[in-house]
């Protein structure tokens, strides 16, 4: 296999056939093209003719350009080109599948499955048999197993198969390999984590003796990353993240999340150009801080993609020296309350006698003012201190006093004078002093001093060449306020005035409380309770970076370990009790992540992260295919053995086919005409259902009712017209017919709106559910029930039966029933006083089937008997037609003229 | 194909061929000789003399006056016309699809001029054909008949001895070499047999519209030949052609025969007229 990119051919060698092309193209190029052969009759004219100016005759340019391609494709077919190609099982023998399923793996597990499943798969199919090799160590020690396993039990094995919190040990795989017998003949895929490490080349050259050896790894941008255990800062961590050289500028998301799974912080953290690590500061509230339970790459799921925080980077224990535990009785004049106070929001405060403080782990002791300390209590604070401790001390009265005395010169960071200094006092001209800024040196540098911070008492410091450097704050004329030296490997820190706002109102500000957070926060935090005990675990970090209860095989962490050896005894996690959690984690141990550069020469590399493998063969057969049927077409051309009409017939579709995009302006002329015709005669219009039969039966009702109106009346409508309730106008008809079909369908929402601004405009709508015929004893017919569906959403008034005198019994004729085709039924029109509109009805609804009585035929012969019978009725129809149509078109004219007599009569009085 | 010759005919005036004199020929035709003779219609009316048959006296002239009278008719002698036409495959071609094969115009226009004939009494017949002269429309049918079975492939004519000072109309493309058709015309003319050649054409022969590099077939085994590019030589061709057209007017002027060209892309109406006028033009020269 020959790879290009993503592109890689199966069958090389037969690339070499290109070469042929020049010859193909040289070939071409002499060779005319065959002659086209020609029946003639006068042949013999023809005999010995020769062309004056003999050129030759050559192939066209553009046909050996597609000849060329025509042959360059079936070659390329030939050479068998895939797209991303998978590995794939060439060699006989036995198939090696060896598993990086160290903590890299779990970023890309998935795939990393995929692929051993795809092989497994080939590898099923050529009935060969599998050797499953995995590169972590293993719970029970061996790597794996040299049973040759059937592909179906090693796809259930690899699909059992999780990713290790641990390093995969390559090495340890290749020693064990060397002292094994391995089958002769063998084909190896390494689906490697692509992570450089002791035994790569071990493994790898030990893999190859075997037979081919593909090594399957991530790309270089999907290499794993690491996440650091940060570093705890004043007001923050400081994250450091890790990721594989050699890439370019990249980010991620950091997030820091607490032990119940809420996301606390969510920080983008970008690399650099050319960097492997970078750092983050994530600053939180301290509340919030305390809850980070563990930073983690978002997207990423590795045991080092995580980062535990235990205690060290949490709260820390303040320990509050105090005679008693319980609080004074007045709490405002205690130092105690103010320090509590301030402390208590950030930290867990304890307090207690020293040797009671000293039984547990601190972060910090306070002392309030106090003067000497007994001996052993202050040995065993000195002690504490030297291993690391804080001692935040407060000036005050006791401690004044016995500086007095000469006494304590003690557990303080610098020599103190004897007597105090009193500022702004009754005797005094001075007054209390303020706070100078902080120095750049000083861990409260960037607090921000409030106006109104004064000191009116501390103690002062002797003189000397380091009590500059010692001084963290100092008062604006250069005394100093806070002083901190070290001791061992802790620090003493004194404030030279009291915690309670007897010499200053310090206490009293928030700058205080900031103050105190400092230098809590400078402490080392409390290492958890690691002391000479092994530690058992609590919990571990599975392959994917999820804590998880930790499995049988996991030993407890052994005191004092500084580098621990992960391993299936030793995963990752927390160790310790569920009080005091010590993590242990990962990343230290990995460092760095190295991508696998170097392997043995002759080793297919191969990714994971490819689309899915595309063999491009029968795309260039199927171009080729149509190359081939376009030369043939050429040639036929050429050699004039293709009718040209067929490509003036193919020229006439074409043409036609562009012609069907002109038929839209047809449309609008239509309705343009749609609206001319109905609007420049009176026209009596009807519904069109969509049956047939009913349609055809309105039109001709229609005509023959616009036949007699013009007959007898002044009205002399045009040729009736059917409307498309969906589509058309109905603005331009006074008068609509709508037989109520049972096959049409409700109306559109737009149709039903239209109709309603109909029926408020003016319109009068003649519903006929022609069902006479059919009513049975529920007095409703089939039609009416459709009615009832099709007018649902109709603004349709309140109906009432048409009442003896009402002005449809007399605007032409003078009628007491309205029979159509059938008689009997009950004509219903809108109970009046309705909404105006001259009084018209604008719904009329009846069920007699009024256009089929009227309907006549082209020769002006009735089309359908009456029901039941006699010509007396149909010339009873025609009359209701002429009424209905004259009490659309005049409304109450007729009505007025009733009154026309007594008027009459008045105006004679 | 007897319709719509029959409708090709219908559109000229029936067709006289001027008679010859001919003393073998005694069938009788509708060419008066203006003297007394066989025919049919009346000529004249003299005395009876004695000799005549009885069936010869005109009763109701007799009755008239107190001689007998014999009705005399004229003379009428009929035409010989043979006919044919070139069956050869190279009849069989046609360069366009819209264009009717050679061999189709060929068989149209003789059915045409047949009928054409036969209205005017005379009688035809299919040179090569197995019948004898025939009078009326039936021989229409006969004609198609025999068409429709004789399929020569000869190019030109074959040498049957006809009766003296007949006629024959040759309908073909004659494109065999100009002795070969003169050797044809001789045998003819020997025998004072009138002639007339129409010579059928495809546009594409008077023309050789090809373009490019084509090899050309003989349609009767003739060798095929390569010409690498068409348009070059279609001055040479066309000058070819008419070199030969020239050399089938010459030989035909010298026998005697007409001769003219009909190319298929035009009517049929066109080669029938020039028949027409060139059969009458040689009645009326005589």
């Amino acid at each position: 296999m020959m790879s290009l990119g993503p592109l890689a051919f199966a069958t090389p060698w037969v690339l070499l056939a290109l070469a042929v092309l020049p010859v193909l193209i040289w070939l071409l190029r002499v060779v005319p093209p065959a002659p086209k052969r020609l029946s003639f009759p006068a042949i013999r004219l023809l005999y010995d003719l020769k062309p004056r100016d003999e050129t030759s005759a050559t192939t066209p340019w553009w046909l050996i350009l597609l000849r060329v391609l025509l042959a360059a494709l079936v070659i390329l077919a030939l050479a068998h080109p895939l797209l991303n190609p998978r590995a794939q099982l060439v060699g006989g023998g036995p198939m090696v599948l060896v598993i990086d399923d160290g903590w890299a793996a779990g970023h890309d597990w998935q795939a990393r499955q995929e692929a051993a499943d795809e092989l497994l798969a080939q590898a099923d199919r050529t009935n060969r048999p599998v050797i499953l090799l995995t590169t972590a160590p293993n719970r029970d020690g061996a790597p794996g197993t040299l049973n040759r396993l059937r592909a179906e039990e090693a796809r259930s094995q690899v699909q059992a198969l999780l990713p290790k919190p641990w390093p995969a040990d390559r090495q340890a795989l290749a020693d064990w390999l060397e002292s094994q017998t391995l089958p002769s003949s063998a084909e190896s895929f390494w689906l490697s984590d692509g992570l450089d490490g002791p035994g790569v080349a071990a493994l790898a050259t030990r893999l190859q003796r075997l037979g081919a050896l593909t090594v399957l790894e991530p790309e270089g941008g999907s290499l794993p990353r690491l996440a650091f255990p940060p570093e705890s800062g004043v007001d923050g961590l400081t994250a450091t993240v890790a990721r594989a050289p050699g890439i370019g500028p990249s980010s991620l998301w950091l997030r820091a999340v607490a032990a119940d799974g809420r996301i606390l912080a969510r920080e983008q953290v970008d690399f650099p150009v050319g960097e492997v690590a970078a750092q983050k500061r994530i600053v939180l509230p301290t509340e919030l801080r305390n809850e980070i339970a563990r930073l983690e790459i978002e997207n990423d799921s590795t045991a080092g993609s995580v980062a535990l925080i235990d205690e060290r980077w949490r709260r820390r224990p303040v320990g509050l020296v105090s005679e008693t535990s319980f609080q004074a009785s007045q709490p405002l004049l205690s130092e105690l309350h103010y320090l509590d106070q301030a402390l208590s929001p950030f930290s867990e405060v304890r307090r207690g006698r020293i040797e009671a403080l000293l039984e547990r782990d601190l972060a910090v002791i306070v002392l309030p003012d106090s003067g000497a300390l007994a001996g052993p209590e202050r040995e065993a604070l000195q002690r504490w201190v030297r291993n690391g401790g804080v001692l935040l001390r407060f000036a005050g009265p006791i401690l004044s006093s016995a500086v007095e005395e000469g006494g304590e010169q003690s557990l303080v960071p610098v020599p103190l004078r004897q007597g105090g200094r009193l500022l702004g006092g009754a005797l005094s001209w001075s007054q209390p002093a303020r706070l100078a800024p902080f120095s750049a040196a000083s861990p409260f540098h960037g607090l921000a001093i409030p106006a109104d911070v004064t000191v009116q008492r501390q103690v002062l410091a002797q003189p000397s060449l380091d009590l500059g450097e010692r001084t963290w704050a100092a008062l604006e004329d250069g005394t100093p306020l806070v002083t901190a030296g070290a001791e061992g490997e802790g620090r003493l820190v004194l404030v030279h005035t009291t915690a309670s706002p007897d010499w200053t109102n310090l206490p009293l500000s928030g700058l205080f409380v900031q103050m105190l957070q400092r230098v809590v926060a400078l402490s080392q935090g409390v290492q958890g309770a690691r002391g000479d005990q092994p530690l058992p675990p609590v919990e571990t970090l599975d392959g994917f970076g999820r804590l998880t209860a930790p499995s049988a095989a996991t030993q407890a962490l052994p005191p004092g370990l500084e580098e621990p050896r992960f391993g299936p005894a030793l995963p990752p996690g927390f160790y310790g009790s569920d009080q005091s959690r010590v993590a242990v984690n990962l990343a230290p141990a990995i460092a760095a992540v190295t991508p696998m550069v170097q392997l043995p020469s002759g080793i297919a590399r191969l990714g994971y992260e490819r689309g899915e493998e595309v063999d491009l063969r029968p795309f260039l057969f199927t171009g080729a295919m149509i190359l081939l049927l376009l030369d043939l077409l050429v040639s036929l051309l050429l050699r004039g053995l293709l009718p040209m009409r067929r490509a003036r017939g193919m020229a006439a579709i074409l043409a036609l086919l562009a012609g069907g995009g002109l038929a839209q302006p047809a449309q609008a002329q239509s309705d343009d005409r749609f609206a001319l015709a109905a609007s420049l005669n009176t026209v009596l219009a009807y519904v069109r259902t969509g049956d047939s039969t009913v349609d055809e039966a309105s039109r001709e009702g229609l005509t023959g009712l616009s036949r007699a109106l013009e007959r007898r009346t002044a009205v002399e409508p045009g040729e009736p017209m059917g409307v498309d309730i969906e589509t058309d106008e109905l603005a331009f008809f006074p008068l609509l017919y709508w037989p109520v079909a049972t096959s049409q369908g409700g109306l559109s929402p737009a149709a039903i709106g239209r109709v309603n601004s109909y029926l408020r405009t003016g319109g009068t709508i003649v519903f006929d559910t022609r069902d006479q015929g059919e009513v049975g004893f529920g007095g409703g017919g089939p039609g009416l029930q459709r009615l009832q569906q099709i007018a649902h959403g109709l603004d349709i008034p309140q109906l009432e039966p048409v009442p003896p005198e009402h002005v449809l019994t007399k605007t032409f004729y003078l009628m007491d029933s309205f029979p159509g085709r059938f008689t009997g039924g009950t004509v219903w029109v809108e109970r009046p006083g309705g909404r105006g509109n001259d009084e018209v009805s604008s719904v009329i609804v009846g069920s007699h089937d009024w256009a089929a009585a009227w309907a006549v035929d082209q020769a002006g012969r009735y089309r359908y008997p009456v029901v039941p019978g006699g010509e007396a009725q149909r010339e009873w129809a025609y009359r209701f037609g002429v009424n209905l149509v004259m009490y659309a078109l005049t409304g109450n004219y007729k009505a007025d003229q009733v009154h026309v007599p007594s008027i009459l009569e008045r105006l004679g009085q | 194909m007897r319709q719509r010759a029959e409708q090709l005919a219908a559109t000229l005036p029936p067709l006289l061929v001027a008679a010859e004199r001919v003393a073998s020929t005694v069938a009788q035709g509708v060419h008066g000789r203006r003297r007394v003779g066989q025919g049919d219609s009346f000529w004249q009316f003299r005395h009876y003399a004695f000799g005549d048959s009885a069936r010869g006296i005109d009763w109701r002239q007799s009755a008239k006056s107190d001689h007998v009278y014999v009705r005399e008719t004229e003379w009428e002698a009929a035409q010989s016309v043979w006919l044919w036409r070139d069956a050869s495959a190279s009849m069989r071609y046609r360069s366009d699809r819209s264009l009717p094969e050679k061999a189709e115009r060929a068989e149209l226009v003789l059915l045409a001029l047949a009928s054409l004939l036969a209205d005017s009494g005379e009688q035809v017949a299919l040179l090569g054909g197995l019948r004898a002269p025939a009078r009326g429309r039936a021989v229409l049918d006969r004609l198609i008949d025999e068409l429709g079975r004789t399929a020569h492939d000869e190019s030109l004519p074959p040498d049957i001895a006809l009766p003296r000072f007949g006629a024959t109309v040759w309908i073909g493309d004659f494109l065999s070499p100009l002795p070969e058709i003169e050797a044809a015309l001789a045998r003819y003319t020997g025998r004072g047999i009138r002639g007339y050649m129409l010579q059928i054409l495809d546009p594409a022969e008077a023309s050789l519209p090809f373009n490019g590099r084509v090899r050309f077939d003989g349609m009767e085994g003739e060798a095929s030949t390569l010409i690498t590019r068409v348009d070059a030589v279609r001055d040479d061709y066309r000058g070819r052609f008419q070199a030969h057209q020239d050399g089938l007017k010459a030989l035909a002027q010298l026998a005697g025969w007409h001769y003219s060209a009909h190319v298929t892309d035009q009517g049929p109406e066109k080669a029938l007229m020039d028949l027409y006028i060139g059969l009458s033009q040689a009645g009326d020269r005589r």
